[in-house]
């Protein structure tokens, strides 16, 4: 998760009206941030407007900010709101899977991601999974987080979180199999 | 390998084949990182200035609770009414016993003082 141990010092900077250090905080948290909020979207270009408006509610916020906790769950739960906000207003329920259109990002010839085949079919296996299931597997394994953050990013127990990661990875390590034979 | 009991660390296997699924394009994150800076003012001036949408969010418990406030006062208000005794003020006047006010000020003869000061006194 990068060189976050002077996270709280940007914070602070940043609250005392240091812009260019809350330029290190986005930049350390752009491509995680993204990530999530593509997990919870589906459309890159959906994703990338979700993580901005959570930066930018995140720096609106920042003095509620605890820095005796680490700076990344706290980011990532307001970029998942933010993405969840905006799947919302493009009235879609949240439990319905996304459509497995829109997740390959459409005609974006820089997306070097999107013309991998692999891609594509993880890509429609994760819009095939429920929202919740799909944000905690991304935050599991490919953020890092431990089980007790997820649960503080998305809001659920801990338990909960096990069984959404258990139960999503089935599906997806199914099709990495399947894609190995 | 298939993995179907619970595993409490991350596979890299499968987080890297989502990572490169998810991840935005090479360089672009020096774009990403520029649009967000260039609404830092912007963020800031709207979460210090109060929009009408959160006015109008005050407004509507406040008018809420105003009428909520003025049901319960009038219907308090009409329990203590009924409560209340609505003697009329000769009534409250009155001597328990006796003649009254009114036989006493019309009468022919002076009234007997003694008679006065009694009454006074036993009103209390």
């Amino acid at each position: 998760m990068g060189d976050s141990g002077d996270d709280p010092a940007l914070v602070a900077q940043t609250l005392a009206g240091d812009r260019a250090a809350f330029g290190v905080l986005v930049e350390r948290y752009a491509a995680q941030a993204r990530r999530v909020a593509r997990a919870v979207l589906g459309d890159p270009d959906d994703a990338d407007d979700a993580a901005q408006d959570g930066f930018l509610s995140a720096l609106v916020k920042l003095a509620q900010y605890d820095s005796k906790r680490p700076f990344g769950p706290w980011l990532m739960r307001i970029v998942a709101n933010a993405a969840t906000d905006r799947r919302r207003r493009r009235k879609v329920r949240s439990a319905e899977p996304l459509d497995p259109s829109l997740v390959g990002g459409g005609p974006r010839p820089d997306a070097v991601a999107v013309q991998s085949e692999l891609g594509d079919k993880l890509r429609a296996a994760l819009a095939e999974l429920p929202e919740r299931r799909r944000t905690a597997v991304v935050l599991f394994d490919v953020e890092g987080y431990s089980h007790a953050e997820i649960a503080g990013i998305l809001g659920i127990p801990e338990g909960t979180v096990r069984s959404e990661v258990f139960h999503g990875r089935r599906r997806l390590r199914a099709l990495l199999e399947d894609w190995k034979e | 390998m298939k993995h179907e009991t619970f595993d409490h660390r991350p596979d890299p296997e499968l987080g890297d084949a989502l990572r490169a699924a998810l991840e935005p394009a090479p360089g672009d994150t020096a774009r990403f990182v520029a649009r967000v800076m260039a609404n830092y003012d912007r963020a800031l001036e709207q979460a210090t200035v109060p929009t009408w949408e959160v006015l109008a969010s005050w407004f509507r418990p406040g008018l809420a609770a105003a009428i909520v406030a003025l049901i319960a006062g009038v219907v308090f208000g009409q329990a203590v009414l009924k409560t209340q005794d609505t003697e009329s003020i000769e009534t409250a006047m009155a001597p328990a016993d006796g003649p009254g006010l009114a036989a006493l000020v019309t009468a022919a003869d002076p009234p007997d003082p003694s008679v006065v000061f009694t009454s006074l006194v036993d009103s209390r």
